[in-house]
């Protein structure tokens, strides 16, 4: 008994002191902050990529500014509330592709077209594709990016050697030029023991075909393109023919695939394999193969797929209730307009850049270790001006997801293909009401 | 004596004053949102029933449904069987089992890491060609091939179930005891001089005294197991893989929320969810309370 | 205490070990043998449990190369710089004092006024009692996924957004905790004991304090647990509430370092889990020993 009036004692005393404590924790936060330097610009993202440039801003303009990383999983939670109410928001905050289109539309980011800014007038210094991105339905642009994130594929230069005789990029690019010419170079593959793919998830960028479509037209029509019907086949085959190494994307194997050789599984009987090759963007290079492979570093080299495709990419624009637009909008200019600023950022990171009065200065003395001494940035330029604008809807992310389960289930064997495509129509529409899909 | 009934208003005014503020509006707020067609920005209109018409014929939500009973009844199936094991070991005075703080706090820890790590662990554990337990399984000859355990709906779902229960079969276990240590000492010693067995003292004196602690574990667990979502959407693809067979309902209402920012529908389909949980936790109620009554005619 | 087995042994008289009866060997010696058995299949049951925790532990220690290399129980060498690491991107030590702050207000809040209502559902009589008591249970079973914004837009309305008042706050209406110490209280509390308490004269808040308090308090601290790991672990309602960094709680603080270049580092990532998970760890433990400790001092009470 007197232990339990001990406790209660002791939590009664407990509360005392917190209720005390809490009181003077709050008191003397806010002291703190008006004892602390003033912030003077809030920039929210989900990386921390930001935070060297950030630096130098600072120092070019005296300015305290304030980074918050909020995770992307958790991104659009954060910020939705927070944007609306304008109680506690940032003055720049970043987009990423997959909420990109759904938020410049959403009227959180100062419309960069009008004055001052007059964005419109250096369309012509930005990759096609990258600025379009940044605008609204009404064409007008709302935020802008300093990189472009172009795909390629990525392969080992000494199985390209010995199964293709030649490890020149543009001699391999030339035999994957096409999906009928993939398919012979994996053949090769798979006659010398190799895999052609991790899995068959890999060959999803090249699904539009020599027709790129947008997934959903003017009139909200749900455009399922025959050339994506019939890259349902084509990732059927890559399983039928063991052309994967059934690894797949972002699984332990398909890590572990990058650097060594890895046991697969095939008629009952393990046998062990090397993938020939990746299909991965720009930043492929530096966030997952260089940080996954050791061994086989300088091995590698980049070439083109089928046909071109992007995979990501970060936007940032100025929040239209921020109380210092100016001084948001000059740290806007400094990361996608600033000459010096942007040749010094992308010979340090190797990042892509499309602004092109700077990477057309800079593109030539590139040259990447990993992947023996190759100009990548040159290659990925190039790749980026071939990429369709304006097929980007605020729907890709969820449509893609959802047809990639469609093309899972066929190759899978659980669904007709009929059945597969009739699934993604009922969830397509389930997901988005609005849209018009085919009765089959 | 009388009038000291007032003070039972003023021992659950703090409570009440609270939970109006912070609980009940907000939910009331969602009420309102079910009947339009809000999307989450911007302006919205009333549409009038049109989002509960909708879900009623919605044969995603029904497959949800179905899902969210299944994955939920395996797992409390198994984690009350076992609380209810290690309560009957552990309170049996014939045995005399030491070490019961120690087992309970080691029971209790999958219960302390947050769902998402332990989403991230038995990714990598389940993983299909080099995962730990289809190594294990292969090496023991108890299986001859790898198993895809997140590829098929069956497997899929006895996973997050058995998951489930290694989380919270150490809570169970805990509420269990604490029930337990409600009861007594002197019916035991009593049922002991009796020459009771264990399976005797077991279902006529600790199973009917916890009764109204079993009750709560049920509600509570329904409660929860009808909301279930995190681990199915970080099992997976986050929309119900394989076949949709780890669609939840509040997975489903979640991405209707925010991945496909249909908020208006998302706020109904939050209000057939309670519905729902309403009806059953009303019949587990009822059932528990004749059983009682039952119990108590026939003594 | 007298081993109660005995007292079911038909022999009469205290038995020293030297002179056990035959019948009494074979019994004393099965039962060890089941003993062992379940002892052997607890200790399983523990390893499955613990196993994840050591995988962590030991991963802390070790470098980012090391842990890509596959799993060991030996412990590396790296524990320092992963904490370097963590540290130059985020003050953890500043996240675990905030998250200290709101989870012991939050379980002292949610213990005694969830007591004070399941006290006040359980002993009185007044109307619209059973009303309430149901509709607190079914507000219950509302899925809480879409009040976030409403509870947002409330905060806001209140003026109390990037403060810990709407973390800590709403703990005074606990709805699972007060339906638990209901059920528990009415097993447990027998009416008798509060009349008995009111003839002596004292009033209704000294019975509460007094009386019904102390008896509660297993099941208190039972839920104490739940709600302290409940609120150490919360990370959607910080994450939306609070904007300062220096207000951010663990889980927050974990969240910012997933989105960091930290992340590439897996060992500064496990230590930071590492060192959220172990506090309540012991917490916990020291807990779990009070709720014995309570049980044995209501049994001397007898």
């Amino acid at each position: 008994m007197k232990k339990i009036m001990g406790f209660v004692m002791s939590l009664v005393v407990l509360i005392g002191v917190l209720a005390g404590c809490s009181d003077s924790e709050s008191s003397s936060g806010s002291g703190d902050a008006k004892g602390e330097k003033k912030v003077d610009l809030k920039i929210w993202s989900f990386t921390d990529e930001l935070k060297k440039p950030i630096k130098k801003f600072e120092e070019k303009n005296g300015v305290k500014v304030e980074l918050t990383i909020v995770p992307i999983a958790d991104y659009p939670t954060k910020l939705k509330p927070v944007l609306d109410s304008g109680v506690g928001a940032p003055d720049v905050f970043t987009g990423e592709i997959a909420f990109l289109k759904q938020w410049v539309d959403a009227g959180y980011w100062e419309n960069l077209s009008a004055d001052p800014y007059n964005a419109d007038k250096i369309s012509d210094k930005y990759i096609p594709y990258v600025f379009d991105l940044g605008k609204d339905s009404e064409g007008n642009v709302r935020a802008l990016s300093w990189q472009t994130t172009p795909g390629g594929i990525y392969y080992k230069r000494s199985i390209a050697k010995e199964v293709l005789g030649t490890d020149n990029p543009d001699e391999v690019g030339e035999m994957l030029s096409s999906m009928d010419k993939v398919f012979e170079v994996a053949e090769k593959m798979k006659e010398k023991g190799y895999r052609m793919f991790p899995d068959e998830g890999a060959i999803r960028w090249f699904s539009q075909g020599d027709n790129p479509q947008a997934w959903v037209n003017e009139n909200n029509d749900l455009k399922l393109t025959d050339q994506k019907i019939e890259f349902m086949d084509y990732a059927k085959k890559l399983r039928k023919n063991n052309y994967t190494a059934l690894a797949g994307e972002w699984s332990p194997s398909w890590f572990e695939a990058m650097d060594k050789p890895i046991k697969v599984k095939e008629n009952g009987k393990e046998t062990e394999t090397q993938v020939f090759s990746y299909v991965l963007p720009t930043w492929g290079l530096h966030s997952v193969l260089k940080t996954n492979v050791k061994e086989s570093a300088g091995d590698w080299a980049v070439t083109n797929g089928p046909s071109p495709y992007f995979w990501g990419g970060t936007w940032l624009g100025v929040y239209n209730k921020s109380k210092n637009k100016e001084l948001a909008y000059d740290f806007v200019k400094m990361m996608t307009q600033d000459d010096e600023f942007l040749t010094d950022w992308a010979k340090e990171t190797g990042d892509v850049l499309s602004y092109l009065p700077v990477t057309s200065k800079i593109k030539d003395d590139f040259s990447d270790e990993f992947l023996g001494g190759q100009n990548n940035y040159k290659f990925f330029l190039d790749q980026a001006k071939k990429i369709e604008p304006g097929i980007v809807t605020k729907y890709d992310q969820q449509l893609d997801t959802l047809y990639g389960n469609a093309v899972k289930d066929y190759v899978d064997g659980k669904k007709t293909k009929d059945e597969a495509v009739k699934e993604f129509y009922r969830q397509a529409k389930n997901a988005y009401p609005e849209l018009n899909v085919p009765k089959k | 004596m009388k009038n000291l009934d007032r003070y039972g208003y003023y021992f659950i005014a703090p409570f009440w004053i609270i939970f109006l503020v912070f609980n009940i509006y907000p939910v009331a707020l969602t009420l309102y949102y079910s009947f339009t067609n809000y999307n989450g920005s911007g302006t919205s209109e009333v549409v009038g029933f049109a989002n509960y018409a909708r879900l009623i014929t919605d044969s995603y939500f029904l497959e949800a449904f179905v899902n969210t009973w299944k994955i939920w009844g395996i797992n409390f199936a198994l984690q009350i069987a076992i609380a209810l094991i290690l309560a009957a070991i552990f309170s049996d005075l014939r045995v005399k089992m030491k070490g019961l703080s120690f087992f309970r706090a080691i029971f209790y820890l999958p219960n302390l890491i947050t769902v998402s790590s332990v989403a991230l662990l038995f990714g990598i554990l389940l993983d299909w060609q080099h995962g730990s337990l289809n190594l294990v399984l292969l090496n023991l000859g108890l299986i001859s091939e790898p198993i895809n355990w997140l590829n098929e709906p069956a497997t899929a779902q006895l996973s997050v179930s058995l998951i489930l229960t290694w989380m919270w079969f150490g809570h169970s276990f805990i509420v269990v005891m604490a029930g337990v240590s409600g009861i007594s000492r002197d019916y035991y010693e009593a049922a002991l001089i009796d020459g009771a067995n264990r399976w005797q003292t077991f279902s006529k004196i600790t199973l009917p005294l916890l009764k109204p602690i079993l009750l709560y574990i049920m509600i509570t667990s329904l409660i929860g197991g009808l909301q279930l979502f995190d681990l199915p959407m970080l099992l997976t693809d986050g929309i119900g893989s394989p076949e949709g067979s780890l669609n939840t309902m509040v997975l489903y209402l979640y991405n209707q929320a925010f991945k496909y920012n249909n908020y208006g529908y998302a706020a109904a389909v939050a209000y057939g969810l309670f519905i729902i949980t309403v009806i059953f936790s009303a019949i587990v109620f009822k059932s528990m309370y004749r059983d009682q009554k039952k119990q108590a005619r026939q003594v | 205490m007298l081993e109660r087995s005995e007292i079911n042994n038909p022999a009469p008289g205290k038995l020293s070990n030297t002179s056990l009866l035959p019948d009494e060997i074979k019994i004393k010696k099965r039962r060890s043998i089941v003993k062992g058995i379940i002892y052997i299949l607890l200790t399983l049951l523990a390893i499955v449990c613990f196993i994840p925790f050591l995988m962590m532990l030991v991963n802390a220690t070790r470098s980012n190369d090391a842990i890509l290399t596959g799993f060991t129980l030996v412990p590396g060498s790296s524990l320092i710089e992963n904490y370097h690491t963590m540290m130059d991107y985020v003050n953890i030590w500043n996240g675990f004092k905030n998250s200290l702050i709101i989870s012991v207000s939050v379980t002292v809040l949610t213990g005694y006024f969830s007591a004070l209502t399941a006290y006040g559902f359980a002993f009185y009589k007044f109307k619209g009692k059973n009303f309430l008591f149901v509709f607190m249970l079914v507000m219950m079973m509302v899925p809480g996924q879409l009040g976030l914004i409403g509870f947002y837009e409330l905060s806001k309305t209140l003026g109390i957004l990037d403060t810990f008042i709407p973390l800590i706050v709403p703990a005074v209406a606990s709805p699972f905790v007060v339906f638990f110490l209901r059920q528990y209280i009415q097993t447990t509390l027998h009416p008798s004991l509060i009349e008995a308490a009111r003839i002596d004269g004292a009033s209704e808040w000294k019975i509460f304090h007094t009386v019904a308090i102390p008896i509660m308090m297993p099941a208190i601290a039972t839920m104490s647990i739940f709600t302290f790991i409940g609120s150490w672990n919360n990370y959607i309602m910080p994450l939306v509430i609070l904007f300062s960094p220096e207000k951010y709680t663990l889980p927050v603080l974990m969240g910012f370092l997933k989105g960091s270049q930290v992340a590439q580092n897996l060992g500064s990532m496990y230590l930071g889990i590492a060192i959220s998970v172990v506090p309540i760890m012991i917490a916990f433990l020291f807990l779990s020993k009070y709720i014995v400790n309570s049980i044995s001092a209501g049994a001397i009470k007898e």
